[in-house]
């Protein structure tokens, strides 16, 4: 798949990005459009532990019982559209467990949409188990084999998903080192750049198994590093990394996701990619975010901040149960739909723009990472990425430098609160990426001598250096 | 974009972080903290402030005025309890965690080589991620925490089979073992895990932690105890040392961690 970077904004202004609209929409499954004025509803699950022993009680689980009562309650309430979304436990790696899911959860689509009517896809997000220590490409071997990663990919699409997608991890070697060690140079050239060359080439061949078998190759996240990064910087309570610092490398992740659509995906991305905001502004193609109606999964500083430009929104995920108002997922999809509800209300009545303005402002100074994902500052991080757009490691420093001075000047102008130690940081980060050199060979020579020890997993040639 | 001219933020959100730092710097809180005798005191702010390159000196000139055992106890992990201390009180965070506590083990790695016989630890744990699990990050950082509190930590890595965890612990007789998992559906590892260990005749409790794990699930197998955060760990390791059984960590968890 020929490789295309983005050197230009699909968006023009910061002004028009808005919630249910992309540049790029796109259709699939039954009836789904997404981007395209509307927002959908995204719902995600994981099955009770135990059921994955058993491939027929597990595509019971999904199909019979999930599904189905998801698909009951869309009905129920009147939500006309439903995205599905089934992140794969582990041992869905093989196709006697994961097969039978794909296959019954596009039937049960089917048949949803031909007796009621409502518009309904499946995306399918399959687990990238690779591991830096043991060879990040096929043919290096290992417990974790690389060739299970595309093999996944195959059976996804060829049982009928309507999505692909997947939560990489090419970087992670480095990113664990550098949210632990509060090391913003590890993290841009673990993430910003090895992770970018891992998203291109993975994403490469995602598109064309996705193509082969006419499904759509959706996109991917930074889940591993700038996720990792913000639930340690976690809430007010919380001290184990900062929250400047977990926002800078939320800048610096979006240059990384938004190699997948550079590489023939083409939307939605993952609902935990919090970046998406970024990479939409800059690509055009539709996001999926998650935010307050996720608290099943976790709590963050933006959520409703991070509604404001989405196109499908998302609960995160629950584990299947019971609870007083139906079982779980009919519980938070009423949730995520309801709220999709009110945001296509809005659209109707021309009150887009207001609606995501009070989404956008109800968090806008909650934390710094909330402050550079608001959409017009996020469009300023996404221009410093086109600016760069044809090479990954200038583009990510360009994201990070541009997001951690967008913090500081909301600081200085007193619109944003910072501890002193939230600060120092901030100040500290910006001093060591101005100090790094512009030029990627000295960058990679350098880092390949300074976490020899550190990060002893980095292996060059997981990412053909 | 709507004009936010006039509105009150402060009847939207509330920024606790802000309103309760603490002011004290760490050089002000440590002056109380350090210890008082200057040889020792000067290792135990080489752990305080993080200085692992300078620390080799430092050990090194303090073991020729005082006993290694000594220089290990009163210096470094004196210093690496302020850094507690400090990480408790908000002023230090898990970064600063990470580097004292190498540059403590880098002090020891020397001190210890001049202590007759070698020096004992604590004792020593087992620390996994469970099978199918590739999430190891949690556990890195406990495993950094059970370090800096003298134990020897035989740390498995990530996606560990059962079986291997299991005959671990029958080789080494561990004080316990930690598993994390991120996943509910890898969590499922630590009750085989536990019921492998008992069927071998070894009593000793099986910590399960990590994001996906509660402690109902922890407190559902028989040997399971929980531990929520890292630095509980090694708090809940000192009162297995003191003799404590899985049973009364269980019964008694929310004192032990509220302690």
């Amino acid at each position: 798949m020929a490789v295309t970077r983005y050197t230009s904004m699909a968006y023009k202004d910061a002004d028009d990005l808005v919630f249910g609209k992309a540049v790029h929409p796109v259709s699939y499954g039954f009836g789904i459009q997404v981007g395209a004025g509307v927002v959908i509803p995204e719902i995600n699950y994981a099955p009770r532990p135990g059921t994955e022993k058993d491939a027929e009680k597990l595509r019971r689980e999904y199909v019979d019982y999930i599904s189905k009562d998801i698909l009951n309650r869309a009905v129920t309430a009147g939500f006309p559209n439903v995205q599905l979304e089934t992140e794969w436990v582990s041992q869905m790696n093989q196709e006697k467990l994961s097969g039978p899911v794909v296959a019954g959860q596009k039937a049960i689509c089917e048949k949803y949409h031909e007796e009621y009517g409502v518009n309904c896809a499946v995306r399918h997000t399959i687990p990238d188990q690779r591991e830096a220590d043991e060879g990040l490409k096929p043919g290096m071997g290992g417990r974790s084999y690389p060739e299970k990663l595309f093999e996944c990919a195959e059976i996804a699409c060829e049982n009928g998903t309507d999505v692909l997608s997947c939560e990489t991890v090419g970087g992670k070697e480095f990113a664990d080192y550098a949210v632990t060690n509060g090391d913003i140079t590890a993290f841009l050239f673990g993430v910003g750049y090895l992770g970018s060359l891992d998203m291109t080439y993975v994403w490469s061949e995602f598109s064309e198994i996705a193509k082969k078998n006419k499904c759509i190759p959706g996109g991917d996240t930074n889940c591993s590093g700038a996720n990792v990064s913000m639930f340690m910087a976690g809430g007010y309570l919380d001290n184990d990394v900062q929250k400047t610092f977990s926002a800078v490398t939320r800048c610096i992740s979006a240059a990384r996701t938004l190699a997948a659509w550079e590489s023939g995906a083409v939307g939605p991305d993952k609902d935990c990619g919090y970046e998406g905001i970024i990479c939409k502004a800059v690509a055009g193609k539709p996001t999926a975010q998650e935010g307050k109606n996720c608290q099943c999964a976790h709590c963050d500083l933006q959520g409703n901040l991070i509604a404001q430009a989405c196109d499908l929104w998302s609960n995160e995920s629950v584990e299947y149960h019971p609870e007083f108002g139906g079982t779980s997922v009919q519980c938070w999809f009423g949730s995520i739909a309801y709220e999709a509800a009110l945001m296509n209300t809005a659209t109707q009545l021309g009150q887009e723009k207001t609606l995501r303005d009070l989404y956008m402002y109800a968090d806008r100074t909650r934390g710094p990472e909330a402050y550079v994902l608001a959409y017009d500052n996020a469009y300023k991080v996404g221009q410093a990425i086109a600016e760069n757009g044809n090479d990954l490691y200038l583009r990510a420093k360009a994201a990070g430098l541009t997001g951690a001075k967008i913090i500081l000047n909301g600081y200085e102008t007193k619109e944003l609160g910072l501890t002193n130690k939230q600060l120092d940081t901030l100040k500290s980060i910006i001093k060591t990426l101005e100090e790094l050199p512009d030029d990627t060979d000295k960058i990679t020579e350098y880092c390949t001598k300074e976490y020899k020890d550190s990060v002893p997993n980095y292996n060059p040639k997981n990412y053909d250096l | 974009m709507l004009s936010s001219k006039g509105a009150d933020f402060s009847k939207v959100l509330k920024r606790y972080d802000i309103d309760l730092q603490v002011e004290a710097t760490p050089e002000e809180m440590a002056k109380k903290l350090l210890p008082t005798d200057p040889v020792f005191n000067k290792v135990a702010e080489e752990v305080m402030y993080m200085r692992f390159k300078t620390v080799g000196p430092v050990v090194m000139e303090a073991l020729k005025e005082r006993d290694p055992l000594d220089v290990i106890n009163k210096g470094l992990v004196a210093g690496m309890e302020v850094v507690a201390k400090l990480y408790a009180e908000h002023v230090y965070y898990l970064p600063e965690i990470m580097m004292a506590a190498k540059t403590m083990e880098i002090g020891i790695a020397l001190a210890e080589k001049q202590v007759p016989g070698g020096r004992e630890a604590k004792a020593t744990v087992v620390m996994h991620a469970a099978e199918g699990d590739p999430h190891d990050i949690g556990k890195n950082i406990a495993a950094v925490m059970m370090r800096s509190s003298g134990y020897d930590v035989i740390d498995m890595g990530r996606d560990v089979p059962v079986v291997d965890a299991i005959a671990k612990c029958v080789e080494v007789k561990p004080l316990f073992i930690s598993g994390t998992a991120l996943m509910t559906t890898t969590m499922t590892a630590f009750p085989a895990v536990a019921k492998g260990l008992q069927d071998a005749g070894l009593e000793i409790p099986m910590m399960g932690c990590g994001g996906a794990v509660n402690r109902d699930f922890a407190n559902s197998y028989d040997l399971g105890i929980y531990s929520e955060k890292a630095p509980q760990t090694p708090i809940l390791a000192q009162k297995i040392l003191d003799g404590y059984t899985w049973k009364q960590i269980r019964d008694e968890w929310d004192n032990i961690i509220g302690e």
